[in-house]
């Protein structure tokens, strides 16, 4: 028999205490995994799903830059328009290597959605693009291939009652390429929604991005369809050199067209970083007075389980045992509740990751397709070594208390 | 009768503070226990038994008088250097037995060596099981023993290190008086055959009678102290 046999078998003593105590660390070390996880993952999905945005620079309507870049990412109302020949002003600018025009709006889904469901998002995002100019920004966007997907492509330019759906958007209405698409549209300045009938010329790939979700048409035929002909949502653009220097040199130069803006995706992702920043403190807290939670029932329970063994320990000592091996006992106990309790907690943050993950996109709202939280080998390495130093220290009280019991007083304790 | 002087103690007090009080739990006890000699400590309940047999176990420290065990002076060493005496030359068997309830009989029997940093060999954890006659239960839990079962894996714990001495602090105190004799029996074959030296304290006198000597306690004083011719000459 060894220490840790015999450490084991003592903790199999009360195991209804002993799986409590490990469950209070098992929670605290899921939610530091989960925590851990959300702060490897959040920076890098927000960059991910900027980034599939395709370009560098958006020239948008004056308001909040943020609101509007989240819109951008995940869809929704209250967008605001800024003139479109502010494309056309911008578009020669010697700087830009990609410029696009981007309409965004938004269709309720009457007659089209196959799910009635409460739940189902009631409403598609349209969104209208001059298809050439687009495609040179999103390069690795590619149609859908295989049965009912065939002869997959792009609406003619001048085409009004064509789209291309995004891959969960034709999931979710179960269109394929020859379909049609409806949409209840709301035109701007009228009460009454109108009803469009569009045929689906293709379904794209799954990208990971905003795109997935989003079904696009002409631009032309958008800001028809929304009654805001000469408008436009965005315009999104690449500059040849990016940098600091350069955005501002951009900036500077076309800052002057009135009620537009030039946002850096830059500054929006570190807008958003910094907002989530501030969700994540939020979540360390409560992560921390977990594990504070979490150590104080451990040092509980072992504790509790010195002082019912105290004659016990007694005869361990009557029958040579030392202040240091009384002392490794106890410690080993602590140290296998709290690896028991790592161990565990890291298997429930790793197969709850899905529902944090969602739990999180729904609090924060920010928009972003990619996983939030991102456990990785190195992080759940770092939560059990992180347990098992905790485990330690949480140790050394009820192992000085068991080690330091003097035999005879102890034995006489058992009465 | 007897042989080498294992545990020596001169002028052996044990006093304790009980509020303003001191209590003279023993006053003043010499003592010498020798290797193959059963010694008995008889005594009434409070006349100090206890506290000699822990002060012979080195499990506490005179308040005065001298105890030297194999030779060496025990008395004000601190408790790593007396868990090393304790754990090479003593076994100690309890009236209450005292067996860790999550370890079989042979993981409780084979307790001591855990301590010694020994791993234990089969044959002789065998053998010592074999001598107290459990080696069909070596896998039973105490809570599946009798009380006479869970007494004979105690003094199986106590043998297993081969001590120099065995201490017994009322170990027939809980058994019927058949088990109490065939317990006993065990004690006096690790002293006849293997030379151990045992001290025990009891109240049953059948038993004190079976000892090589009897060394009687009052009020912490030794007032009688009887060897085995001396106890073969009394009238009966």
């Amino acid at each position: 028999m060894t220490f840790t046999a015999f450490a084991w078998k003592n903790l199999t003593r009360r195991p209804v205490r002993t799986m409590l105590t490990a469950g209070g660390v098992a929670l605290a070390v899921a939610v530091a995994v989960s925590l851990g996880g959300f702060n490897l993952g959040y920076k890098r999905a927000i960059a991910g799903s900027i980034g599939q945005l395709g370009f560098q620079v958006m020239v948008m309507a004056k308001g909040c830059p943020y609101e509007a870049a989240t819109m951008m990412l995940k869809g929704g109302t209250g967008l605001l328009y800024l003139p479109e020949d502010a494309h056309t002003k911008i578009k020669n600018d010697p700087d830009i290597a990609a410029i696009t025009p981007i309409f965004i709006g938004i269709a309720e889904k009457q007659g089209s959605s196959i799910s009635d469901t409460p739940s189902a998002s009631s409403f598609t995002i349209l969104s209208g693009v001059d298809e050439a100019s687009f495609r040179v920004m999103k390069p690795w966007l590619a149609f859908k291939k295989g049965q009912g997907y065939e002869g997959g492509r792009w609406f003619a330019p001048d085409s009004t009652n064509e789209v291309v759906m995004g891959f969960e958007a034709a999931e979710y209405e179960q269109r394929k390429v020859g379909d049609v698409f409806y949409a209840s549209v709301t035109p701007n300045g009228k009460t009454e929604p109108e009803m469009h009938t569009f045929k689906v010329s293709g379904v794209l790939e799954r990208s990971g991005s905003q795109d997935d979700g989003t079904v696009f048409l002409p631009l032309k035929t958008a800001q028809k369809v929304f009654g805001r002909e000469g408008q436009l949502t965005i315009i999104g653009i690449k500059l040849r050199e990016f940098n600091g220097i350069r955005m501002r040199e951009f900036e500077g130069r076309w800052m002057g067209i009135p009620e537009v803006q030039v946002v850096s995706l830059e500054q929006v992702k570190g807008a958003l970083v910094s907002l989530v920043g501030t969700a994540q403190t939020m979540v360390a807290a409560v992560a921390v007075i977990a594990i504070i939670v979490a150590v104080i029932g451990v040092i509980n329970a072992i504790l509790m389980s010195v002082y019912e063994r105290i004659g016990e320990i007694g005869i361990m000592k009557a029958v040579g045992a030392a202040r240091n091996q009384i002392f490794r006992l106890i410690w080993t106990e602590t140290l296998l509740i709290c690896l028991g309790g790592a161990v565990a907690g890291c298997l429930l943050a790793v197969v709850t990751a899905g529902t944090t993950d969602a739990a999180l996109r729904h609090l924060l709202n920010i928009g972003v397709t990619q996983g939030l939280v991102r456990i990785t080998p190195g992080l759940l390495g770092t939560a059990v070594l992180g347990s098992v130093i905790l485990g330690l220290l949480a140790g050394i009280w009820p192992a000085r208390r068991a080690a330091g019991l003097h035999p005879v007083e102890a034995i006489r304790s058992i009465g | 009768m007897g042989g080498n002087v294992i545990i020596s103690g001169r002028g052996l007090c044990r006093y304790y503070q009980r509020g303003s009080e001191t209590v003279r739990a023993l006053d003043g006890v010499d003592i010498d226990i020798r290797s193959g000699e059963a010694v008995c400590i008889l005594g009434p309940s409070g006349s100090g038994k206890t506290t000699l047999i822990n002060l012979l176990s080195a499990l506490d420290a005179p308040t005065a008088g001298t105890l030297a065990i194999d030779g060496r002076r025990v008395d004000g060493l601190p408790e790593h250097e007396l868990v090393t005496i304790r754990r090479g030359t003593l076994g100690y068997v309890f009236q209450e037995f005292h067996l860790i309830p999550t370890l079989t009989v042979a993981e409780n029997v084979a307790l001591p060596l855990l301590f010694l940093g020994k791993k234990p060999a089969q044959e002789s954890l065998a053998r010592v099981l074999d001598s107290v006659g459990l080696a069909d239960r070596s896998s039973h839990l105490p809570k599946e023993l009798s009380g006479g079962q869970m007494q004979r894996v105690a003094i199986g714990r106590a043998l297993i290190i081969r001590p120099r001495v065995l201490i017994a602090d009322e170990p027939t105190g809980n058994l019927d008086r058949q088990t109490g004799d065939t317990i006993f029996d065990l004690f006096l074959k690790a002293v006849r055959e293997e030379g151990v030296a045992l001290v025990l304290t009891t109240h049953n006198l059948a038993l004190a009678e079976r000892c090589d000597r009897t060394v009687t306690l009052e009020d912490g004083k030794v007032t009688a102290e009887t060897t085995v011719s001396e106890k073969a000459a009394q009238p009966r």
